[in-house]
């Protein structure tokens, strides 16, 4: 769509035929940004009708300037879920990798191994297994270790699917810039606290209680992912 | 046809391997190089000595008894099978040596690690375009296998294929200088960040406009060489000159390999240029200070005692029915069914049992005085291996039909004649002498 005005109506945006895959994308969670040129060429083309349309689903068509779109469901007509703790951690850690100038020789390909051992120098080991397999009582560090790296695993798979990055194959991941999402409440040198309050205050983002994980820890349930996956229901 | 197993195992068994230190391989440049300028076809003991000294100041400024370096280098390089001795005079003077083919291709890789420019490339192109010409002006005017084998394919399996390959070589060296900005980029970014970003932008112009004037030229010229090609290829199998038709093929074929290695880096590097100035617009400008990595940092270490989830939309697949599909539908394995009634036979009513009771209530109103003489009387008519049998089925009859008067128990009393025997000659029924009278109706 090249012209000005491609789209003179709502009806005329439903029925371009690239609709109904954006938009099951969309309400899936999907982060649709520029690499994805038909997708994105579209949301642009029809981001004035289509937000109208999913303000009646009580969801707002964001738009941002890093160059990508996604889907903020504000009311419960439209399912919605909070990231996982892993899945945090890993995004946050592909932002970093992202705005690295190494990243960027490579075309914004990361191995996977470096991004679990970026993610490992920076919370510690011990944290991670700490935080991500909460158990009362410890087991074989080994059976641990196995659990946390495919809870870590399932997290990038999930942030893959979601637009954030994309598979390439065993080991290498490309990042895409729906990554940044990660860093929006650090992206401004004021108080990040603030940030990250204007954040929830718009929908985007929900406080987590740390102490949430320590209770799942004592009585032994499966480690927070899938509360926080519940969190907002 | 080379049998790999045996080369592998020849190999394996001569324990062949090689190792080169940068000393060594700009020992060989600087021979091969001497050699050439000095047209010198072989090296004398000293000057070999001489050169290492030269190559070992500038490589390892600051290196000890360079002599002995230097006898241990040739051992090692002509064990390598990378220097020879050609004078063949032994212990009697010092020797002359020589690069060997392995050495000299292995320097010549190095050399011809030259980059591909709009002019080298033009030049190229414009080169091959004559001699192509050329050829195809003397492959319609060919007539013998002899001027076929001289002015075509001879031209086209070492002139045409030199420049071919020249051309592709020249590529690896564009992919090369590709692989250097990209890293110049980045480390100009890491050394300098936000005052690198001209630098940068420029860097990534100058690669773009060279590699989109290559591919101009590849795109022009590389459809008119593949045209005369076709030509030549055409009349070559007109003539039935085979090898010929082969080699305008197989030069056809580097041809279209040469043009989608352009399209290929093209959109490669597109991609590339997208992607970093994406980069400096959104990363590097917006944050000249390099703050915003060291923030995020602080905000992941920090993440597991403060932590926030970011929400994302989650609606269910749609249900989508499935199609109907043309599966084969297997039997179940199983076996007929037997018919286990059997459908019934006609055959004669036996109506025996029903004439005996009737005889024997017959015998009892004629006032038969005892079984025996009951049995007497009837047995005789039934067959003799039946008479056991009958025995009781007449004395039940006549005991719900007639009353016992007799009050003690009775002796048993054979019964006689014929009527007495059953089948077997040393048996006789016998049966007690009981009193029969008829019940009252």
């Amino acid at each position: 769509m090249t012209s000005e005005h491609p789209y003179h109506s709502l009806a005329d945006a439903l029925c371009d035929p690239l609709f109904p895959d954006v938009d099951v994308a969309l309400r899936q969670g999907r982060h649709i940004h520029r690499g994805e040129t038909e997708r994105y060429a579209f949301l642009s083309d029809a981001n004035d009708h289509l937000e109208r349309w999913y303000k009646k689903y009580g969801c707002d068509l964001v738009r941002t300037a890093d160059g990508y779109f996604y889907l903020l469901p504000q009311q419960d007509k439209v399912r919605r879920r909070q990231l996982s703790l892993a899945e945090m951690l890993i995004g946050k850690v592909l932002a970093l990798l992202y705005l690295e100038p190494a990243t960027l020789q490579r075309g914004s390909i990361v191995d996977r191994a470096l991004v679990f051992q970026s993610l490992a120098t920076l919370v510690g080991q011990e944290h991670l297994m700490l935080r991500l397999n909460p158990r009362k009582k410890r087991r074989d560090e080994r059976t641990e270790q196995e659990q946390v790296r495919k809870e870590l695993k399932q997290a990038l798979l999930s942030l893959c699917e979601l637009g954030f990055c994309e598979r390439l194959d065993e080991e290498s991941i490309r990042l895409h810039p729906p990554v940044l999402r990660f860093a929006e409440s650090v992206r401004t040198a004021g108080d990040p606290g603030e940030a990250l309050r204007d954040l929830i205050r718009a929908g985007k983002a929900a406080h987590v209680d740390p102490d949430d994980t320590q209770e799942s820890a004592e009585v032994g349930e499966e480690p927070d992912s899938s509360q926080a996956q519940e969190g907002v229901e | 046809m080379i049998e790999l197993h045996r080369v592998i195992g020849s190999l394996q068994q001569q324990r062949v391997e090689f190792s080169l230190d940068t000393t060594d391989l700009c020992f060989l440049v600087t021979l091969n190089i001497k050699g050439q300028n000095e047209s010198l076809s072989c090296f004398e003991e000293d000057l070999l000595y001489e050169v290492f000294g030269q190559v070992c100041e500038t490589t390892e400024p600051d290196a000890q008894n360079v002599r002995k370096r230097a006898t241990h280098a040739l051992q090692r390089l002509r064990a390598q099978r990378l220097l020879s001795r050609v004078d063949g005079s032994g212990l009697v003077r010092a020797g002359d040596y020589t690069l060997t083919p392995l050495a000299e291709a292995i320097v010549q890789f190095f050399l011809q690690d030259e980059k591909l420019t709009r002019e080298s490339l033009a030049a190229l192109t414009g080169a091959l375009r004559s001699l192509l010409a050329e050829v195809l002006v003397r492959t319609q005017s060919a007539r013998t296998a002899d001027q076929w084998q001289q002015h075509v394919l001879e031209p086209l399996r070492n002139s045409v294929r030199d420049l071919v390959s020249g051309i592709d070589r020249r590529q690896r060296g564009m992919d090369a200088q590709q692989e250097e900005v990209q890293a110049q980029i980045s480390e100009l970014l890491q050394r300098d960040w936000f005052l690198a970003i001209d630098h940068c932008e420029e860097l990534l112009e100058s690669t773009s406009t060279t590699l989109r004037e290559l591919n101009e030229i590849l795109l022009r010229d590389l459809g008119h060489l593949q045209a005369q090609l076709t030509e030549i290829e055409s009349l070559a199998s007109d003539a039935e000159q085979v090898d010929s038709v082969t080699a305008a093929l197989s030069l056809g074929e580097h041809v279209d390999r040469v043009r989608a290695w352009g399209t290929s880096r093209q959109h490669v590097w597109s991609e590339y240029y997208q992607f970093v100035q994406r980069y400096l617009r959104d990363v590097v400008r917006l944050d000249p200070e390099r703050a915003l990595s060291q923030r995020l940092r602080d905000q992941i270490k920090e993440h597991v005692h403060s932590p926030y989830a970011l929400i994302v939309a989650e609606a269910s697949l749609l249900r989508v029915l499935r199609e109907e599909s043309d599966e084969v539908i297997r039997p179940p394995v199983c076996r007929p069914r037997q018919v286990r009634e059997r459908a019934p036979e006609a055959t004669f009513a036996d109506r025996r049992r029903e004439e005996m009771d009737t005889a024997v209530d017959r015998a009892l109103a004629e006032g038969v005085p005892s079984l025996h003489a009951l049995l007497s009387r009837l047995l005789p008519e039934i067959s003799p291996s039946e008479r056991f049998a009958w025995t009781g089925r007449i004395t039940a009859r006549a005991a719900r039909s007639a009353l016992r008067s007799s009050e003690h128990d009775c002796p048993f009393v054979p019964i006689d004649g014929d009527a007495g025997f059953c089948g077997n000659p040393e048996s006789v029924l016998a049966v007690q002498g009981l009193k029969l009278s008829p019940r009252r109706p």
